[in-house]
């Protein structure tokens, strides 16, 4: 079993099982691969440079648009321009991120610096706004109602995984979270 | 927002005053712009009040009092500042995976100016 995260001497240390960071690595992968930017053969270079996207639009996808929110609630004409300037380096950023949580992961001991923390609390959170999506938790009551699902025991189908998935991560998250506060906290 | 399975009842009812403060009355005329941050029902309370402290630099107790008006409110507004100000930080609330928007101002919102009242959005 997992061991909450908690903070130390050494930093913020946690412990995971090899199956449980098997699961992680995959989630992490999932995510990575859904932000990459599809390759585009007629690209202007220079501007992939500096990170204009003169191509990006507003995902159809309910999770992607939750990742990659449209910065104003009733313009969608300037969320689409600014998401032209903002969105690819949002994107590799977040990419950093899970692709720094997933590398710590190759190591025997799960001890956390400042930045390795900053990178895992993101991650998770992203990986846990995409299974919320497939598990369509809209709401509070639906946030609920997937938190009783504890019992692995009971996994007899995808959404019912889905679900202890999605409190495994949130539970690591607010363990990961609760250490990052007593850091903070330690700093003042 | 959510409470996880791994924390207590700790709802910090004692920083609620449910009304804002004289340090929140913004009094500059030419700050016309709100930063947004949304209730969902996934991001944790813990995190969001965590990411208020850590990038604002806000108190403890401002983190939190802004994540619960958040929860309870459906929104709140966590900053002000230039156009380019707030789309700086809506960045960057994205980059954590929060849920932020950008508005202009109106009158009720910004304290100084009058010119926006009435307007909605």
């Amino acid at each position: 079993m997992a061991k909450a995260f908690k903070y130390g001497l050494k930093g913020i240390r946690g412990y995971l099982e090899p199956a449980e960071r098997e699961l992680l690595r995959s989630l992490f992968d999932d995510v990575i691969s859904m932000l990459e930017p599809e390759e585009r053969a007629n690209e202007d270079p220079l501007a992939a440079l500096v990170g204009l996207d003169t191509e990006a639009r507003e995902p159809t996808d309910r999770a992607m648009r939750r990742l990659l929110p449209n910065v104003m609630k009733n313009d969608d004409d300037a969320s689409l321009e600014f998401r032209r300037y903002t969105e690819r380096s949002l994107r590799e950023n977040k990419i950093g991120a899970l692709k720094a949580a997933a590398l710590s992961l190759d190591r025997d001991d799960l001890v956390l610096t400042p930045a390795d923390a900053r990178h895992w609390a993101t991650a998770l959170n992203d990986v846990r706004l995409v299974l919320a999506e497939r598990l369509d938790i809209r709401d509070d009551a639906d946030a609920d109602n997937v938190h009783l699902m504890q019992d692995w025991a009971q996994a007899e189908d995808v959404e019912s995984y889905l679900a202890l998935v999605y409190n495994f991560t949130t539970w690591l998250q607010e363990s990961l979270v609760q250490a990052m506060v007593h850091s903070l906290d330690a700093r003042r | 927002m959510t409470l996880s399975v791994a924390l207590g009842p700790d709802t910090r009812e004692s920083t609620q005053t449910g009304t804002v403060t004289s340090g929140d009355v913004l009094t500059a005329p030419d700050i016309p712009w709100n930063l947004v941050i949304w209730n969902d029902p996934v991001n944790l309370m813990s995190y969001v009040s965590y990411v208020f402290r850590s990038y604002f630099g806000y108190s403890e107790a401002k983190a939190n009092k802004l994540m619960m008006e958040v929860h309870k409110k459906g929104r709140s507004i966590v900053a002000h500042g230039s156009k380019e100000q707030v789309e700086q930080h809506a960045v960057a609330m994205h980059g954590y995976g929060l849920w932020a928007t950008v508005e202009k101002a109106t009158g009720g919102n910004a304290g100084g100016s009058g010119k926006g009242k009435g307007k909605r959005g």
